[in-house]
């Protein structure tokens, strides 16, 4: 499928890289507080992965040069909401590392996606803080204060734009009243769709999962707006709204808990983006790639055991 | 070309290519260190003893059994020891040699040039000339020739296996260049012997010199020659079988059973030699090549040399050198040149010493699966041959691992992947064995049970049946002894009576 020619070290690098655009959106659209979040993120990350490789009697620096726990600190980092307290984002990294990672043995050991688990466990646990986003955009001096919890501003926050449409559509209110802020949002995402494009080019990643997830997402978002009465977001919208890109290009994506044979990535993508479709129209919570996520980690052995290709000269 | 590519395997250049690659000859060594350990069918019987005065060519040393081959004087001389040394092997093992010291006049045994064309042998008689050369596969298999060819005899098509795709040798290259005309005459003669119709030599794309002189040789219109996209694999038996015929030849069958047979160009040269000129197989081509020395080159050179002397004319750099048989993928790592050439040995890496590369967790990045020329998840492979979960392993297709390494190439995370796999297969086998062994045992315990207890049994019967008949016996003797004592009662009664009428 690909050689990239490069070591693991190299390929995490590339990664974090790829996310340079979405993030960048994102900062030009809601403020610093995504890069506020991310370094958070990223410290909380290198000192829990740190100590708890140490504790666990191994080389610690070596771990860390991996890059894996800096990228699950920037990709938890850049899931939640921007102006989140302080303390959110070191939480759920610290369980994403130690409950998702560490204690299954590291690197390559975990079945679930470290990012996602400590996202699913944030969520649960401060389903509020989780889904209070700001508005508008948010200078430097302000994203601190509302991160770090030293004043208040009304106005610049508010709920998820999924939740909001969802609560909305629930009220019988119409789509087209409805704030959807469908246009910073689709930048956000091409943002990540091209820096997956990039992962692609650099054959960091296989087509596979995002064409699957994306086809996913596509077939059972028409498959709801042609068979269910009720009022559901446009299709194009879920393409482009949330963590669609992000889900597909950088979390799916994540080669140690994703399903690995060619047939078998087609069928962990498709069901991830199904699940997601089902999870924002009928489930309890805005977005679902999170969840969607985790439900097929779990599957990946199934799905892998019964994708395996045919081995020369067996019939 | 070749229609039918196979998937996966990696595209690997030649790290140390050469302008021209032409051989040179390595004078015949001052002393020949020859194995008797061949790669298959065990290790030969010395016929000759220490003091022996042998001559060039002459059988020193053959193996019984099923697969029979013999071991020929590479120099003349007296034979100084029959002893063990180490032998080219991953594990690092001596077997024992031949040495003989050169009395350094490579005075020939007495060559019967033949009297006949050898088309006018019969098959069988070529194969037996095969067999008396010692001839065995020069690609490195090292299978003795004459029983591969004898399993496939009425093949329709005969492929030379002339791909060379393990980068950095380039010894069947300069063969090709430089005795083109022998290897098509070696073709006619393995044609003859096994009586296929065709034969294809397949070349890889990256050889144009070699492929011209061929064709410049080849007026056969029997004989073809294909090109192949240069891919490291290429050149495995089946996948080329596959390539060139489009046959997939089923997991655990042989390339004989679908009449096709297989032979490496540095063997149909040997060929030749034994069947044209009557030369045992003594001497092979070899390429010394690696980032420790200046010329990398191919050299023929007597087998029982040691690799030092042939490196030396490669001018290897004053330093330390990490040395390796065989290609940069499937070869083995020895730790130094105190080795001799042995009819296997194609290639002689000489590297400088490079840092071992760190080894990291498999991220099951897949790479690997990509380029699988047999189509395995070596990720998978590689979890369960790790927790030596050998029936997981098998049902991943272990077995189908040709241990090509094409995984351990791309491994981002420098996992020595077919090592894994290779240990995994050697776990398999010894647990076959130790199962084997264990049903024997069960099988003689069982029996032995069933012995001890038939035995107490067929005593219980015959005593049971003793009993009774003794049993019976006292009865009829009791019956007896009534019938005695009721005649004698009688008697009495009688002669009471009569007593009794007296008075």
């Amino acid at each position: 499928m690909h050689s990239t020619g490069l070591n693991t070290n190299q390929i995490m690098r590339q990664v974090i890289y790829a996310l340079v655009l979405g993030v960048g959106a994102s900062t030009l659209f809601f403020g610093w507080g995504i890069l506020l979040q991310i370094v958070l993120g990223v410290i909380s990350a290198v000192l829990v992965e740190a100590i708890f490789v140490a504790l666990r009697g191994r080389n610690a620096l070596e771990s860390l040069s991996d890059g894996s726990a800096i990228l699950t600190g920037i990709l938890l980092a850049i899931s939640i909401p921007s102006i989140a307290p302080w303390w959110l984002v070191v939480v759920g990294v610290a369980f994403a590392i130690i409950f998702g990672k560490q204690l299954y043995g590291g690197l390559g050991n975990n079945p679930f996606n470290p990012a996602m688990l400590g996202y699913g466990f944030l969520l649960i646990s401060y389903p509020l803080q989780m889904t209070t986003w700001p508005v508008d955009f948010l200078s430097f001096s302000q994203a601190v204060d509302e991160v770090f919890n030293l004043a208040n501003f009304d106005g610049i926050s508010g709920a998820t734009r999924l939740d909001d449409v969802k609560t909305g559509l629930s009220l019988g209110k119409d789509l087209a009243a409805l704030q959807i802020h469908s246009t910073s949002q689709a930048w956000i995402n091409a943002g990540f769709l091209l820096g997956g494009v990039y992962l692609l080019a650099r054959k960091i990643i296989a087509w596979h999962i995002p064409v699957a997830f994306l086809s996913g997402i596509l077939i059972m978002a028409i498959l709801i707006s042609v068979f269910d009465t009720q009022q559901h977001l446009p299709i194009q919208n879920h393409l482009m709204l949330g963590g669609t890109m992000l889900g597909a290009f950088f979390i799916a994506t994540d080669p140690v808990s994703a399903s690995t044979t060619p047939k078998g990535r087609l069928v962990y993508g498709f069901l991830i983006g199904v699940l997601i479709i089902i999870i924002r129209a009928y489930g309890g919570y805005p977005d679902g790639v999170a969840f969607a996520v985790l439900l097929m980690n779990m599957m990946v052995p199934l799905i892998d055991y019964y994708t395996q290709p045919k081995a020369f000269g067996q019939s | 070309m070749a229609k039918f590519a196979f998937k996966g395997g990696v595209h690997i250049p030649n790290p140390y290519p050469v302008e021209k690659p032409e051989i040179r000859q390595v004078p015949p060594p001052k002393q020949a260190v020859l194995l008797l350990q061949q790669r298959v069918g065990g290790e030969a019987e010395p016929c000759v003893e220490i003091g022996d005065r042998v001559l060039t060519g002459q059988v020193i040393a053959q193996t019984t059994g099923k697969l029979p081959t013999n071991v020929h004087a590479s120099i003349s001389g007296i034979i100084s020891a029959i002893e063990m040394r180490p032998i080219p092997h991953p594990s690092g093992i001596d077997a024992k040699c031949i040495v003989i010291d050169s009395d350094g006049k490579d005075e020939w045994i007495k060559i019967e040039k033949c009297d006949k064309e050898f088309l006018n042998c019969t098959p069988d008689q070529v194969l037996q000339r095969i067999r008396e050369a010692g001839i065995v596969g020069m690609g490195g298999a090292g299978f003795p020739t004459h029983a591969k060819i004898t399993n496939a005899q009425g093949a329709h098509t005969l492929i030379v296996n002339a791909t060379e795709c393990e980068p950095g040798i380039m010894c069947d290259d300069s063969l090709m260049q430089e005795y083109p005309r022998e290897i098509i005459r070696g073709i006619e003669v393995l044609m003859h012997a096994c009586s296929a119709k065709k034969a294809i030599i397949a070349i890889e794309d990256d050889k144009p010199e070699a492929l011209n002189s061929l064709l410049m040789y080849n007026f056969n219109d029997r004989i073809s020659i294909e090109q192949i996209p240069t891919k490291y694999t290429s050149g495995a038996e089946k996948l080329l079988i596959k390539s060139l015929l489009d046959i997939e030849i089923p997991s655990g069958g042989y390339a004989s059973e679908h009449g096709v047979l297989c032979q490496n160009v540095g063997t149909v040269k040997a060929i030749y030699d034994a069947v044209v000129d009557n030369k045992p197989l003594i001497s092979r081509v070899v390429t010394v090549t690696g980032s420790g020395v200046e010329t990398p080159r191919n050299y023929e050179a007597r087998l029982g040399t040691s690799f030092a002397q042939v490196v030396e004319s490669s001018k290897p750099s004053n330093q330390a050198h990490h040395i390796r048989m065989g290609g940069m993928m499937m070869g083995v790592d020895i730790p130094n040149t105190h080795y001799s050439i042995c009819k296997i040995t194609n290639c002689i890496f000489v590297n400088n010493p490079k840092p071992k590369p760190v080894v990291k967790e498999c991220i099951r990045c897949s790479a690997c699966v990509g380029v699988c020329p047999v189509n395995l998840l070596p990720q998978q492979l590689y979890w369960h041959a790790k927790s030596e979960n050998i029936e997981k392993a098998l049902d991943y297709q272990l077995m189908d691992c040709i241990e090509c390494g094409s995984c351990n190439y791309v491994c981002p995370s420098n996992i020595p992947l077919a090592q894994y796999f290779s240990f995994a297969k050697a776990l398999d086998r010894k647990l076959k064995r130790a199962e084997a062994l264990a049903n024997q045992s069960r099988g003689r315990f069982e029996f032995k049970e069933f012995r001890l207890a038939r035995n107490k049994q067929e005593r219980a019967e015959m005593m049971a049946a003793k009993k009774k008949a003794l049993k019976e016996k006292m009865a009829k003797d009791k019956e007896k002894d009534q019938a005695q004592k009721d005649k004698i009662a009688q008697a009495m009664a009688r002669v009471e009576q009569a007593k009794e009428a007296k008075k």
